[in-house]
């Protein structure tokens, strides 16, 4: 950063552990979202919400965080993504006890419900003790018959039988919701411009809120093919306009970086950075996840405080340069907890149930209140957060009923 | 179980053998996830989607090219039934194992080692850019869509399912002594978009691959095809690429 600009930025090259630094007119942030900050999630193990942690880190706003979709049907183990489609194409939900218990929840779209209510209901019936194990329910496709699932759902077959070692022809699919998508991310405008001059942001990684609260089946692409291209053309547009910022800003950043690596690489003796990662994962599934309620959540906040503190004395016992994964675990861990505080303190702070975020304790939309944006920034290493209208377009809210 | 793994690090390699405590259902690339947080932080190798997408987790197990990320751990002690490869350098003799109790765990052969199960992947991307793996089209209209006949898509999804992990590259007996044999990735590939309807590439694309690196220095070992996680035929491919050029 340069005189609030963003003049470039620095990179470390996995494969010989050297760092460099980028001086640039733009920067376009297009790394994905932050579902990997979930126990469970579907996304690849890369989505670590680099993007928007580096952004916020920089003094880039965040956009609503909060807004975290939780698909209801993810392999047991795994979490890869059971589509939609089949149930799309007549797969029952069975709880423990053999009852489709999608009548008690969506009585006239049974298994058709849309994604948030349904993982809800499933998140229900496994809390209630009506899952399997404790951990999972079964979508079973075995009243299809085989031609069908060979040839409408021979890709869910396959995951199933690669991942689970179970064939949907014969046995019911162990499934559990897990995080499917991150609707919040780095604040940016229609055209892909952040608050920030010269950095750009689309895809995942952006929150230009077209999907609002809760994403609807299919829109991701528009986020890259569409949004992908206009930042481009917004980068293309503005580029006459920043100059290069003098070097001396990359090079004090190497250096920042560079000694901050260092002091990470010469502890000794502290705590392994997957068993900080794996309690911050488990901490957000389980108070900032499906089910988000005001005494859970301060408890959550607590943790959260708590592992951040430990983080500073995380060790990594691994000084080799080329393909160094202690380091980048380490790096990944860091851009989890800087996001978990605007996540947390989002849903805390959003008394309502909107989209994707169910509050239990306040189970209706409250448009008078919170017809707004969460914006989050971090201030002397706290999260603040700060509120923004919706700009509406031709369609009014409205009540969903099912 | 024990996990035997290949480890190099600045020009020295050797065998590294782990213990581990397999659940129902673990995968080869959870063990190595395993292995790296708790026992040990040294150990390198590719990974990003964990569920056969993006193809990083490519490496050789039991002497079998495969993802790390689609293979279980039970499963592979119990034994299975891989098909018989033809065989090549990395498959025939070299580090054995004791398959009731061991999995071997080396990196994708064919190509050179960066570290550990890490290879350098540089020459395998190269072979595929020079077949211009984009769509020509004449057409430069980007208003509308580029239509195609359904009928037409199952012959071409056959090749689009290439998620670029090079398994069949490391299981090439060509690759592994001709550096200039396009491999069967590539070679696919082209073909993708000589079957492509939409493409105006023509005689050109099927040109470009006319000799010895291309088309003609297949020996039809037909590896590529039993390693492909995703059932490309690249074998197939060349095989129709040669009727048409005669």
């Amino acid at each position: 950063m340069d005189k609030n600009r963003c003049a470039g930025f620095t990179a470390i090259d996995i494969s010989d552990g050297t760092l460099h630094g980028f001086s640039t007119r733009t920067v376009l942030l297009a790394t994905g979202g932050y579902g990997r900050l979930f126990a469970r999630s579907t996304n690849a193990l890369i989505n670590q919400g680099d993007g928007a942690a580096l952004a916020v880190k920089a003094g880039c706003p965040l956009k609503d965080l909060e807004f975290v979709q939780f698909h209801p049907t993810t392999l047991y183990g795994t979490n890869i993504l059971i589509t939609e489609g089949a149930r799309g194409e007549g797969g029952y939900l069975f709880n423990s006890q053999g009852e489709r218990f999608m009548k008690d929840y969506a009585p006239g779209a049974m298994e058709l419900a849309p994604r948030d209510i349904a993982a809800r209901a499933i998140q229900t019936e496994i809390n209630a003790g009506r899952g399997f194990e404790d951990e999972y329910v079964h979508l079973d496709l075995t009243h299809l018959g085989a031609d069908r699932i060979k040839k409408r759902l021979p890709g869910i077959r396959q995951i199933s039988i690669d991942f689970a070692g179970i064939d949907p022809i014969i046995q019911a699919i162990p499934v559990q919701p897990g995080q499917h998508y991150s609707m919040g991310g780095i604040d940016c405008d229609i055209n892909c411009r952040t608050p920030v001059p010269g950095l750009y942001t689309a895809g995942e990684a952006s929150c230009v809120s077209v999907h609002g609260a809760n994403r609807l089946g299919g829109n991701s692409l528009l986020e890259t093919v569409v949004f992908g291209k206009i930042a481009g053309r917004s980068m293309v547009e503005d580029i006459e306009e920043l100059d290069f910022a003098n070097d001396d800003v990359i090079m004090d950043s190497i250096q920042n970086e560079w000694n901050r690596i260092k002091n990470v690489m010469d502890r000794k003796n502290g705590e392994p950075v997957y068993k900080l990662r794996d309690e911050l994962k488990k901490v957000m599934f389980d108070h900032f996840g499906i089910f988000r309620e005001e005494k859970s959540m301060q408890k959550g906040i607590k943790e959260l405080q708590e592992l951040r503190s430990r983080f500073e004395n995380v060790s990594i016992e691994n000084i080799e340069k080329p393909f160094n994964y202690s380091l980048i675990h380490y790096l990944e861990l860091e851009f989890l907890i800087t996001l978990c505080f605007p996540v947390a303190l989002g849903a805390l702070e959003r008394k309502e149930s909107r989209g994707s975020h169910d509050r239990p304790d306040y189970p209706d939309r409250d448009d008078n209140k919170f017809l707004m944006h969460t914006i989050s920034r971090i201030e002397n290493n706290e999260t603040v957060l700060d509120y923004r209208p919706v700009t509406l377009g031709r369609f009014p809210v409205k009540e969903r009923v099912y | 179980m024990n996990i035997k793994v290949f480890r190099s690090f600045e020009g020295s390699s050797r065998y590294d053998v782990y213990e581990l405590d397999p659940h129902p259902g673990m995968t080869v690339l959870e063990a190595l996830f395993y292995i790296q947080d708790r026992l040990d932080p040294s150990l390198s190798f590719r990974y990003s989607c964990r569920g056969a997408v993006c193809g990083n987790c490519a490496m050789l197990i039991n002497k079998f090219p495969q993802l790390a990320c689609r293979t279980q751990v039970i499963e592979l002690l119990k034994g299975i039934a891989y098909p018989e490869l033809d065989p090549y350098h990395a498959i025939t003799g070299g580090e054995m194992w004791d398959p009731e109790n061991e999995i071997l765990v080396e990196p994708l052969p064919n190509l050179p080692i960066i570290k550990d199960l890490v290879v350098d992947m540089r020459e395998f991307f190269k072979m595929y850019e020079s077949i211009s793996p984009v769509l020509k089209s004449d057409d430069d209209a980007t208003e509308h869509e580029r239509l195609m006949d359904p009928s037409e898509v199952h012959e071409l999804e056959k090749y689009t399912n290439c998620i670029l992990c090079a398994t069949c590259f490391g299981a090439c007996p060509v690759s592994s002594k001709d550096p200039d044999f396009l491999g069967p990735a590539a070679l696919a590939k082209l073909f993708r978009f000589i079957s492509d309807p939409r493409d105006s590439g023509g005689s050109d694309r099927l040109e470009i691959a006319d000799d010895r690196k291309g088309w003609w220095g297949c020996k039809f070992h037909t590896n590529c095809k039993k390693v492909c996680p995703k059932g490309v035929p690249p074998n197939l491919a060349i095989g129709k690429a040669r009727r048409m050029l005669k």
